[in-house]
């Protein structure tokens, strides 16, 4: 990593490092970054309200996943677009779903989509954009900083693959 | 950490983010890769109001903003174009994980201020060339 300063390299890295390796616990399930480099940093369940928070997040992910499935139904020549933005979307879902075990799932019925590429596209933007705000509102709200952070990673994830969508030229890059 | 901590520790790395993409700006040509020229400006006066809001915030919670550096690690040559457009990639994947760790050690307007340039670094990455990713800035969950 370039950038990295001369004199105090150890000490930044190890600053963020501690943040970004606290254990979080919510509901009945784990979301877990690596372990605490020292193992001094507390398990600290977050408070219920938090719990239901996800319910709403993963409730959206389910709704913007049929967006997808319906829209590459309709238009099969989307698939190659919008594959990439369901598979991170099932991870996002994998994580958080099983974080409200409590919680069923919910059913979300697929969605009409206009014909055609351009009808098509549109409504995958607009959902995607809706599951943007969801999540950023979710993240701001959370009680639970640890949640906090995967939330706005799933927010930063959701707004990456949405800039591709806008355009589809931006973002075919392989990963760095 | 504290949220502090997280600040004094974001507003260091932008130090060095800062100070490294001048270096990249230095070796960008405006004529032979204008689009790569223009973001990595776009992206260092992004990084430097970035660095100015840090300093505020640093002195809202009570601390002295941590001064720069004088001089950073560049890792490998940055001399030609996909050089540099892979090290600013790399900045701003940094940056992500650096304002997540702020995201989570913060709440109200330094949240929503971190998570805003956090969503930033992740779509300029695209900019400047890099992949949409599931787990940006948090990459222990891929």
């Amino acid at each position: 990593m370039p950038g990295r300063p001369l004199t105090r390299r150890t000490a930044v890295v190890s600053a963020v490092g501690s943040a970004l390796t606290a254990p979080f616990v919510l509901a009945a399930c784990d979301i877990d970054p690596p372990a605490s480099s020292d193992g001094s940093s507390p398990a600290t369940p977050p408070p219920p309200e938090d719990a239901e928070l996800v319910a709403t997040v993963v409730a959206e992910l389910v709704r913007a996943g049929a967006v997808l499935e319906a829209a590459t139904l309709s238009v099969p020549a989307l698939t190659p677009l919008l594959e990439p933005v369901a598979a991170a979307h099932a991870d996002h879902l994998a994580l958080l779903s099983g974080a409200v075990a409590d919680a069923d799932v919910p059913a979300s019925e697929p969605p009409a989509i206009a014909a055609g590429r351009a009808r098509a596209l549109a409504a995958v933007r607009r959902s995607e954009q809706r599951l943007q705000r969801a999540v950023r509102q979710a993240c701001l709200t959370a009680a639970s900083g640890d949640l906090a952070r995967v939330l706005a990673s799933v927010a930063a994830s959701t707004a990456q693959h949405g800039a591709a969508l806008a355009d589809p030229a931006v973002g075919q890059a392989e990963a760095p | 950490m504290s949220t502090l901590d997280a600040l004094q520790a974001a507003l260091a790395e932008e130090h060095a983010t800062l100070w490294t993409y001048g270096v990249l700006g230095a070796r960008t040509s405006q004529s032979a890769s204008p689009a790569l020229y223009d973001a990595v400006t776009a992206a260092y006066r992004r990084h430097r109001a970035r660095r100015d809001q840090l300093r505020l915030l640093v002195r809202d919670a009570g601390g002295e903003p941590v001064a720069a550096a004088v001089a950073y690690e560049l890792d490998g040559a940055l001399v030609r174009p996909p050089q540099v457009q892979r090290a600013a990639v790399g900045l701003e994947a940094a940056g992500v994980e650096t304002l997540l760790a702020l995201v989570a050690r913060s709440s109200g307007e330094v949240r929503d201020w971190a998570l805003t340039e956090a969503t930033w670094s992740a779509v300029w990455q695209l900019e400047l060339g890099g992949a949409a990713q599931t787990w940006p800035g948090a990459p222990e969950l891929d």
